[in-house]
C-alpha cells in the first residue's frame, strides 16, 4: 500500500462532492482511443525499509573512488565536503522550494545565491556571475554562443570561435551540439611543443568571435602562455577560459589576465563527484555580456517600505519571455548545488581556499614525483607545471596498467584513448587532489611497477 | 539582516585542514610565479557555528513544500521523500567517478537500466536516456535527435518546427537552439489545438510539432491522435513536452498518442527536489526509429550468474549518437532519488496520476461553487481558463473579470496568498489565458489542506481591494521592486567599495 497519498480512502466523498461517482470519470475526457488497454506492467509498491534493503544492496555493490588509493579526476575531483555545508543545503526550506518567482517569500535563498554571485565574482575577478549552469562542459558551450551574439556584428571571421585542441569529448561534443542553433564553426587553436597555447598561430583567431582555453589545460598543464593572448585576439573576440576551480587558490584569476568570460566545474566545491550528477557550471563574465548571458542572475532592490530585498532580475533574457529569441534554453538550473558550493566557499574563507589549493598543489607534485621516479615512465609535457593532475606516457597501454592495478585495489587514474579522439594508447591521465595521501601515492608507484616488470617487461623479451 | 560579509574573523576562523604533503614553501615553489594568485578573494572570515546561524537564518527566510501548500502549476510540487535524501548521501552514490570502470558502477547501472525500463514503459516509447539533466535539456536533445534523424533520410531541408502558443517557453527556445525556425499556431477559442491552424502551416518543411498533453491549461487535448496524424503525414515527427506526465501514468501514453519522442522531468513526477531551481533530470524516451540518434551512452545488461543479481551490466553507444549533452551520464543523483519515489509506487503509479487529477478537479470545484455566504460577499469571480467538464493535475483560473470589477489584479491575489502562508500559483502562463493563475495541488496535500485554500482564497475576493493591490503584508518583506533591480543592475555585493 503507498503511503504518501492523504486522501486515500476518501475519493469518495471527494468525488460525491463534485457529483462524480467514480475516478473513471476523472479520466473520461481521454478518448477512447488513445486510452491504455492494460494496467501498468510494473512491481507492487516497496514500502521504505523494502527500499533500504534494495538501496543498500545496489548501491552497496558499486567502489567509492574513496573507498581506495584513487587517481581517477579529469574535471570531477574525489573531495571532502564538510558535514555542515549539506546539512544546512538540505534543510526543507531551500530543499523543497523552486524558482523564487515570489520574491517575499524566498528572500532566503535569493540572498544566498546574491552572496554566491559575489563568492564566484570574487574567485574569477569579474564582476557577474549568474546562479548556475548545468555543468562545466554546457557552461562553456553557451559562454561561446553568448560570445558569438556579443561579436558577431563587428567579427571579421564571422561565426567563428577556436577552442585549443585536445579537448576531451565530454567537452568538445557538447560545445558541438550547443553550436547548431548559431552554425558557429569551430576551429582548432594549436599548443607548442609545451602543451601550452602557441601564440604565433593564435593570430589566426583575430577578430573571431571567440576563444576557448583551458587552465590547466585537459592534460593538467599550467599554461603560462594565456595571460598574453587577450592582446593578440584583440577587444572584438571573447576569451573564454576553463578554469579549474580550486587551483584560485594559488593561480591568477583570469579576470586578472584578460578572460571575457569564466567557466568552470564548481563540484569541487559543494558535492561529491555523485557519478557525474548533479554537480554545477560556474559562470561568471564582464558586463559587457551581461545581456546576453544565459541563466538566472540576482539582484538587490528593495521593498514597498524601502527595506533591503533581493530578487531575480534580467530575465527579458530567459526563455519564459523572450521564448525562442531567448539567449538560452535553460529554465531548472542547479541552484540547490550551487547553495552547497557557496556555503562550502563561505566556510573554507580565503585562507581555507589557499590551503585547499596548496593541498592538491602538493599531492599533484608528490604523486608526480612518486610516478616519474619509475623507469620507463615519463610525462608527457616535460617543460611545464602541473595543477591537481598531469600525463604520462607508459611503456605500454594504459588501459592494461588500469586494469592491472584495478586488480590490486587501485584506481590508477583514466586511459586518455577513452575519452580524446587521437590519444595515444600509453597516455595515462593521473589525478591527485587533497584527499590524496603518501600511501595511496605509494600504492600506485608500487602497482604502476610490478606491472611493467610484470606485463611489460615480459612481453619485451 | 543576517550579511555573510560582514563576518571578519580571524584570517583562519574557517574550517581547519589536515596539512598537505608537502610545506607550503614547496607547494608554492611547483607554481610559476608568472601565473601566481598576488591577491585571495575577499571571501567571508566565518567559523562553522557562525554560519549554521547564518544559513538557517536564511532558511527561515525561505518557503518550500515542507512550509506550506505549494499550487505552483505545471511545477507539479509534490511532497519530497527524505529517504531518498538518506539514499543519495551513501558512499556508493555520492563517492562515485562517471569515468570508473563498470564494474565500478554496476549498482548504479542496474539502477540505471530499471529507469530506462520503467520510463520507456510508462510512456510507450521504445528507448530512454537518462542523461538530459533538466526538462529544457531534454528537449535540446530530443529535437537534435529528430534533426539527425531527418539529416539521415536526406529531408534536411526541414527547418520548421511547429509550437502551440500555450507551449512553454522552453520548447520554442530549445528548438531555436538546434537552428530550427519556430512557427507559433493559436490555440482555438476552448485553449485546445486548433487543427485547422495545424494545417495550414504542416507541410515538407516542417521537422517536428513539440506538443504539451495534457496541455499547460491542465486539459487533455481531444484531438490529439488527429493532430499526430497531420504532422506524420506531413513527414514531421512529434515532440511530448512530458512536463505533465503526472497526470496520465497508467491511463495512456505519449506512444499510444502516437508521440516520436518525449521528455521526462523527473523533478516534477518522480519527486527530485527542485532544490530552489534544480537539480532537475530531464530524460528522454523515443520510438525506435530515433534511438540510434541518442546521446550516448546508454545502460545495457547481460546475464551473467557471476554479476549483480544475475546481471552483468555495460554502457553502449547508440550506433549515430549525436555525441553528449551534459558532461557525464546526467544527474544520476536525481535519477537515484527517482528510482526509490518509483519503487514506493510501482504499479500504484497509476494511483498516484488518479489522486494528481482528484485533487485538481476537487480544488477547481471548491473554488469556482463558494458557499452561498462567501458568494454573497464576492462581487466578481475568476473564470475557467478555459472551458472543460474534467481537467486534468491542474487547472487555470482567468482572474480578468475580477481585475475589471474591482482592479485586483491575478499578480495582487497571487501575493495576497503568500499572506495566508500559501505559495502562490504560477501567475500569467499559459499567455493565452488573461490574468491567468495556473494551480496546481499534486496527489501529496490532503482535502483539509484544499479545503482550506479555497476558502482563503475565496476571502480574498472579499477583502477590501486596497489590502489585496498593497499585499503582501507579513511576510519577510513587503512587495518587492523588481524596476529598481532590473534598472540599477546590483549584482554582487559591494565588499565596501
Ligand atoms: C510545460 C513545461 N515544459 C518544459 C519545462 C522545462 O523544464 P525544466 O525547467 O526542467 O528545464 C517546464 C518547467 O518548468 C514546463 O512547465
Amino acid at each position: 500500500m503507498v503511503d504518501h497519498l492523504p486522501n486515500l480512502g476518501r475519493e469518495e466523498i471527494m468525488l460525491k462532492e463534485m457529483g462524480l461517482s467514480s475516478i473513471d470519470e476523472l479520466f473520461s475526457d481521454i478518448p477512447e482511443a488513445v486510452r491504455r488497454d492494460s494496467p501498468l506492467n510494473l512491481p507492487a509498491p516497496q514500502t521504505e525499509e523494502e527500499i533500504m534493503v534494495d538501496a543498500n544492496r545496489l548501491l552497496g555493490a558499486n567502489v567509492a573512488i574513496n573507498s581506495r588509493p584513487n587517481f581517477l579526476g579529469a574535471g570531477l575531483y574525489e573531495n571532502y565536503v564538510p558535514s555542515m555545508v549539506v546539512a544546512m543545503a538540505t534543510r526543507g526550506e531551500f530543499l523543497t522550494a523552486y524558482t523564487p518567482y515570489q520574491p517575499e517569500v524566498s528572500q532566503g535563498m535569493l540572498q544566498a545565491l546574491w552572496e554566491f554571485q559575489t563568492m564566484v565574482s570574487e574567485l574569477v575577478a569579474l564582476p557577474v556571475s549568474n546562479v548556475s549552469m548545468y555543468d562545466a562542459s554546457t557552461a562553456a558551450a553557451e559562454a561561446l554562443n553568448c560570445a558569438v551574439r556579443v561579436h558577431n556584428k563587428k567579427a571579421t571571421q564571422k561565426n567563428v570561435v577556436y577552442v585549443t585542441e585536445w579537448l576531451p569529448e565530454h567537452r568538445l561534443s557538447v560545445i558541438e551540439n550547443y553550436s547548431c542553433g548559431a552554425e558557429t564553426e569551430i576551429r582548432t587553436l594549436k599548443w607548442d611543443d609545451n602543451g601550452m597555447v602557441d601564440l604565433k598561430s593564435a593570430e589566426a583567431a583575430h577578430g573571431c568571435c571567440a576563444v576557448y582555453v583551458e587552465q590547466p589545460n585537459p592534460f593538467g598543464v599550467i599554461d603560462e602562455n594565456l595571460a598574453e593572448l587577450k592582446q593578440i585576439i584583440g577587444e572584438n573576440t571573447a576569451l573564454v577560459v576553463g578554469v579549474n576551480a580550486t587551483s584560485l587558490g594559488v593561480l591568477e584569476a583570469p579576470g586578472n589576465w584578460g578572460a571575457d568570460i569564466v567557466v568552470a566545474e564548481g563540484q569541487p566545491f559543494g558535492i561529491g563527484p555523485t557519478a557525474g550528477g548533479p554537480i554545477y557550471g560556474i559562470y561568471a563574465c564582464t558586463e559587457k555580456y551581461l545581456r546576453q548571458m544565459p541563466g538566472r542572475i540576482v539582484g538587490k532592490t528593495f521593498d514597498d517600505k524601502g527595506k533591503d530585498a533581493f530578487t531575480l532580475t534580467l530575465s527579458t533574457r530567459e526563455q519564459h519571455i523572450r521564448r525562442h529569441k531567448a539567449t538560452s534554453n535553460i529554465c531548472s538550473n542547479e541552484t540547490l548545488i550551487a547553495l552547497m558550493g557557496g556555503i562550502h566557499m563561505a566556510l573554507l574563507g580565503p585562507i581555507g581556499l589557499q590551503k585547499l589549493a596548496l593541498r592538491n598543489a602538493a599531492a599533484c607534485q608528490v604523486t608526480m614525483a612518486g610516478v616519474l621516479a619509475i623507469e620507463g615512465v615519463e610525462l608527457l609535457f616535460t617543460n611545464g607545471a602541473s595543477y591537481n593532475e598531469f600525463t604520462v606516457v607508459l611503456p605500454g597501454s594504459a588501459k592494461g596498467a588500469l586494469d592491472y592495478l584495478d586488480k590490486l585495489g587501485v584506481t590508477a587514474g583514466l586511459a586518455l584513448c577513452d575519452v580524446m579522439s587521437g590519444a595515444d594508447e600509453a597516455w595515462l591521465h593521473i589525478t591527485a587532489t587533497d584527499q590524496t595521501t603518501n600511501e595511496d601515492v605509494a600504492a600506485l608507484v608500487g602497482g604502476l611497477k610490478s606491472w611493467i616488470s610484470s606485463t611489460v617487461m615480459a612481453v619485451g623479451s | 539582516m543576517s550579511d555573510l560579509f560582514a563576518f571578519d574573523g580571524a584570517p583562519e576562523a574557517g574550517y581547519a585542514q589536515p596539512s598537505p604533503l608537502l610545506s607550503d614553501e614547496e607547494a608554492i615553489a611547483g607554481i610559476p610565479e608568472s601565473i601566481r594568485r598576488k591577491s585571495l578573494p575577499r571571501w567571508p572570515r566565518a567559523s562553522e557555528p557562525e554560519l549554521v546561524r547564518h544559513y538557517t537564518w536564511l532558511s527561515r527566510r525561505n518557503f518550500g513544500i515542507d512550509t506550506g501548500f505549494y499550487p505552483l502549476g505545471s511545477c507539479t510540487m509534490k511532497h519530497n521523500p527524505r529517504v531518498n535524501e538518506k539514499i543519495v548521501q551513501m558512499a556508493g552514490m555520492n563517492d562515485l567517478h562517471p569515468l570508473a570502470p563498470a564494474s565500478h558502477l554496476q549498482g548504479l547501472m542496474a539502477i540505471f537500466y530499471e529507469m530506462q525500463e520503467m520510463l520507456a514503459h510508462c510512456a510507450g516509447m521504445d528507448s530512454v536516456t537518462l542523461q538530459p539533466v533538466a526538462g529544457a535539456q531534454g528537449e535540446f536533445a530530443a529535437i537534435r535527435c529528430i534533426q539527425e534523424y531527418h539529416r539521415s533520410n536526406g529531408e534536411g531541408s526541414r527547418d520548421k518546427v511547429i509550437v502551440p502558443d500555450s507551449a512553454h517557453g522552453t520548447n520554442p527556445a530549445s528548438a531555436a537552439m538546434c537552428g530550427y525556425q519556430i512557427i507559433e499556431i493559436p490555440s482555438n477559442e476552448n485553449g485546445r489545438l486548433d487543427l485547422g491552424a495545424l494545417r495550414a502551416v504542416v507541410g515538407d518543411d516542417t521537422a517536428a510539432m513539440m506538443v504539451t498533453n495534457p496541455s499547460t491549461l491542465g486539459i487533455f487535448e481531444p484531438e490529439i491522435a488527429e493532430a499526430t496524424e497531420i504532422v506524420h503525414n506531413a513527414g514531421g515527427q512529434m515532440y511530448y513536452d512530458g512536463a505533465n506526465f503526472n497526470a496520465i501514468l497508467g491511463k495512456t501514453s505519449p506512444g499510444l498518442m502516437g508521440f516520436d519522442a518525449v521528455h521526462y522531468n523527473l523533478h516534477k513526477t518522480f519527486s527530485q527536489p527542485h532544490g530552489g531551481g534544480g537539480p532537475g533530470s530531464g530524460p528522454i524516451g523515443v520510438k525506435s526509429h530515433l534511438a540510434q540518434f541518442l546521446p550516448k551512452p546508454l545502460v545495457v545488461r547481460e546475464e551473467d550468474e557471476h554479476g549483480l543479481d544475475g546481471w552483468t551490466y555495460s554502457w553502449e553507444d547508440p550506433v549515430n549518437s549525436i555525441g553528449k549533452v551534459q558532461q557525464w551520464h546526467g544527474n544520476s543523483g536525481a535519477v537515484v532519488r527517482s528510482w526509490a519515489f518509483y519503487r514506493r509506487y510501482g504499479r500504484d503509479l497509476e494511483k498516484m496520476s488518479e489522486h494528481a487529477v482528484l485533487n485538481a478537479n476537487y480544488l477547481r470545484h471548491r473554488i469556482l461553487n463558494p458557499s452561498e455566504e462567501l458568494a454573497s460577499k464576492i462581487s466578481a469571480m475568476p473564470i475557467d481558463g478555459a472551458p472543460a467538464r474534467v481537467v486534468k493535475h491542474e487547472f487555470t483560473l482567468s482572474m480578468s473579470p475580477v481585475k475589471d470589477a474591482t482592479g485586483v489584479s491575478g499578480k495582487d491575489v497571487a501575493k495576497r496568498l503568500l499572506d495566508y502562508g500559501y505559495m502562490a500559483p504560477t501567475l500569467y502562463f499559459p499567455m493565452i489565458v488573461p490574468e491567468c493563475l495556473m494551480v496546481e495541488p499534486t496527489e501529496t496535500e490532503s482535502k483539509e489542506v484544499l479545503d482550506k485554500f479555497a476558502e482563503d482564497f475565496l476571502t480574498i475576493l472579499t477583502e477590501d481591494p486596497e489590502l489585496v493591490k498593497t499585499a503582501p503584508h507579513t511576510t519577510d518583506v513587503g512587495r518587492v521592486d523588481e524596476v529598481w533591480a532590473a534598472r540599477n543592475l546590483v549584482l554582487r555585493h559591494s565588499l565596501g567599495e
